[in-house]
């Protein structure tokens, strides 16, 4: 069976000349259902450019991009991405950024409204329906694109840098949340962040990214559970993969540099 | 309390009158223009002249509004469009609109008709900007956003871009309804029979000052409170942004 996501000698490059950048070089990735892959890299190493390929709104300099074993022509429904801000509707209430989809893809009003309080109560919004995201915090904005996401069923979930502005308390809880959501529908998940631990306590599978132009350094499969809890941080097992982990994306930093 | 510096100037302009700092027939006191202001209320006369005006203003600011917003997201979406719009947009904003009131006579003969067209003009140009300035400065993602849950290329002008720009659009519509009251009373100075502007006019022709600056200050005051209105219903129902006052 195909991968969900399968990524072959991808190159982007932006510009021509002498001025070019190297944003990615060769990069080969195969997603397969229901693994929560994380991409961590040192800033600029081209980890977004990678996740705006999949989402289909760049196009790649050279190789290959299947979903399904289809090429990705464009950015469509069946791939939610959630971005690190400013995604939202600012002209439509909690409810309307949630559904947004839904009414994209036709459906009635009463259906939609069923759905949309389903979400609410997933990333528990209740109460905050007609409430438009200027009035919200940045972590309840970001659980209104969550929702907005998971409400179209895509078959992956984008995520690139969720989570990167909001403060250290709301990230933990935001984290937690994500995880019990992906346990729960066991959502493919393609998560883009430069917080190793973040990485490691979500990813099931981290990749580690070079400095630009972005290769694809080294793999690292989690073998161990983490669970809904916060124990998985008392675990010996999680603090040596995180050093690891963080040893060689330091090694990137520093050549980033350099 | 913002109401003091107000009085204070009409404090010294009555001051300046009384004491005859300038004489009557330069400046006429500001109990007479009252009791002008007063006279015409009482006698309705005004509300007719008011209504022929606003109706010509509304016209033209409505007409202004339709075609800028229009026009504005079209020169904004199609490169073609905008290189074609721009220089001729360019020449006719500093060209005084009043201007053009008697050529705009010639064409479109001497009643309503010359008159809205020289306001719509007039009002078409900040609207046309704004909405413009509005429309390219969506946020890409948005657009990507949009793009991901299901928005065709077809549809992200009315689903993103419209939304998008419209408190910028609510913002040059501001400026047109000032421009729509300014341009009105140029354009009812020839050729009307009813009107604000021909008030003002006949009045300042026979050197009844004070019954001219007492339209004028109606027409201040309608103008002052069609501002005030006009946000406080664009902050009712836009209540999804974050307007700067």
């Amino acid at each position: 069976m195909a991968s969900c996501l399968d990524l072959r000698a991808v190159v982007m490059r932006y510009g021509a000349g002498p001025g070019a950048v190297n944003a990615l070089e060769s990069i080969d990735l195969a997603v397969e259902d229901h693994e929560f892959v994380t991409i961590v890299g040192p800033s600029g190493c081209g980890k977004s450019t990678l996740l705006y390929l999949v989402g289909g709104f760049l196009r790649p300099t050279a190789g290959s991009l299947q979903l399904r074993g289809k090429e990705i022509a464009g950015p469509g429904p069946d791939r939610g991405i959630v971005f690190q801000r400013y995604s939202l509707f600012p002209w439509l209430t909690v409810r309307g950024n949630i559904g947004y989809g839904l009414d994209e893809q036709g459906m009635a009003k009463a259906e939609r409204d069923r759905i949309v309080d389903e979400y609410v109560q997933l990333v528990h919004l209740e109460g905050f329906e007609e409430r438009y995201p200027r009035e919200l915090s940045g972590g309840m904005q970001q659980r209104v694109a969550l929702a907005q996401t998971l409400a179209c069923e895509p078959d992956i979930l984008l995520m690139d840098e969720p989570f990167g502005a909001l403060d250290a308390q709301t990230r933990r809880i935001l984290q937690d949340e994500v995880r019990r959501i992906w346990r729960r529908d066991t959502k493919t998940v393609l998560f883009v962040t430069h917080d190793v631990e973040e990485a490691v306590a979500l990813g099931t599978r981290i990749v580690v990214m070079s400095a630009r132009p972005g290769r694809i350094k080294e793999m690292f499969v989690r073998g161990f559970d983490v669970g809904d809890g916060e124990e998985f941080e008392a675990d010996p097992a999680f603090a040596e993969l995180k050093l690891r982990i963080w040893r060689s994306v330091k090694e990137e930093v520093e050549a980033a540099r350099a | 309390m913002r109401i003091v510096p107000l009085l204070l100037l009409i404090c010294a302009w009555q001051a300046a009158a009384s004491f005859g700092v300038l004489p009557k027939t330069l400046l006429p006191s500001f109990f007479d223009v009252a009791a002008q202001l007063g006279a015409h209320v009482r006698s309705g006369e005004i509300f007719g002249h008011t209504a022929a005006s606003f109706a010509r203003a509304g016209a033209g600011c409505g007409i202004a509004v339709a075609a800028g917003v229009a026009l504005g997201l079209i020169m904004a979406r199609m490169r073609a469009v905008e290189r074609a719009m721009e220089p001729i947009l360019l020449m006719i904003y500093p060209v005084p609109k009043p201007a053009m009131i008697p050529l705009f006579m010639i064409w479109l003969g001497i009643g309503d008709f010359s008159k809205v067209a020289v306001i719509a003009l007039a009002c078409l140009l900040p609207v046309v900007v704004a909405t413009f300035n509005g429309a390219r400065s969506v946020d890409d993602m948005l657009i990507w956003s949009a793009r991901a849950r299901g928005t065709s290329e077809a549809r992200l002008l009315w689903r993103v871009v419209l939304p998008s720009a419209l408190p910028q659009i609510a913002a040059g519509v501001r400026t047109a309804i000032a421009i729509a009251i300014i341009v009105l009373v140029s354009s009812e100075f020839i050729s009307a029979e009813k009107g604000l502007g021909y008030l003002i006019f006949s009045y300042g022709g026979v050197g009844a000052d004070d019954a001219m600056l007492a339209i004028v200050i109606w027409l201040a005051a309608l103008g002052y409170f069609l501002d005030r209105g006009y946000l406080a219903g664009l902050r009712r129902v836009m209540r999804w942004h974050a307007f700067a006052h």
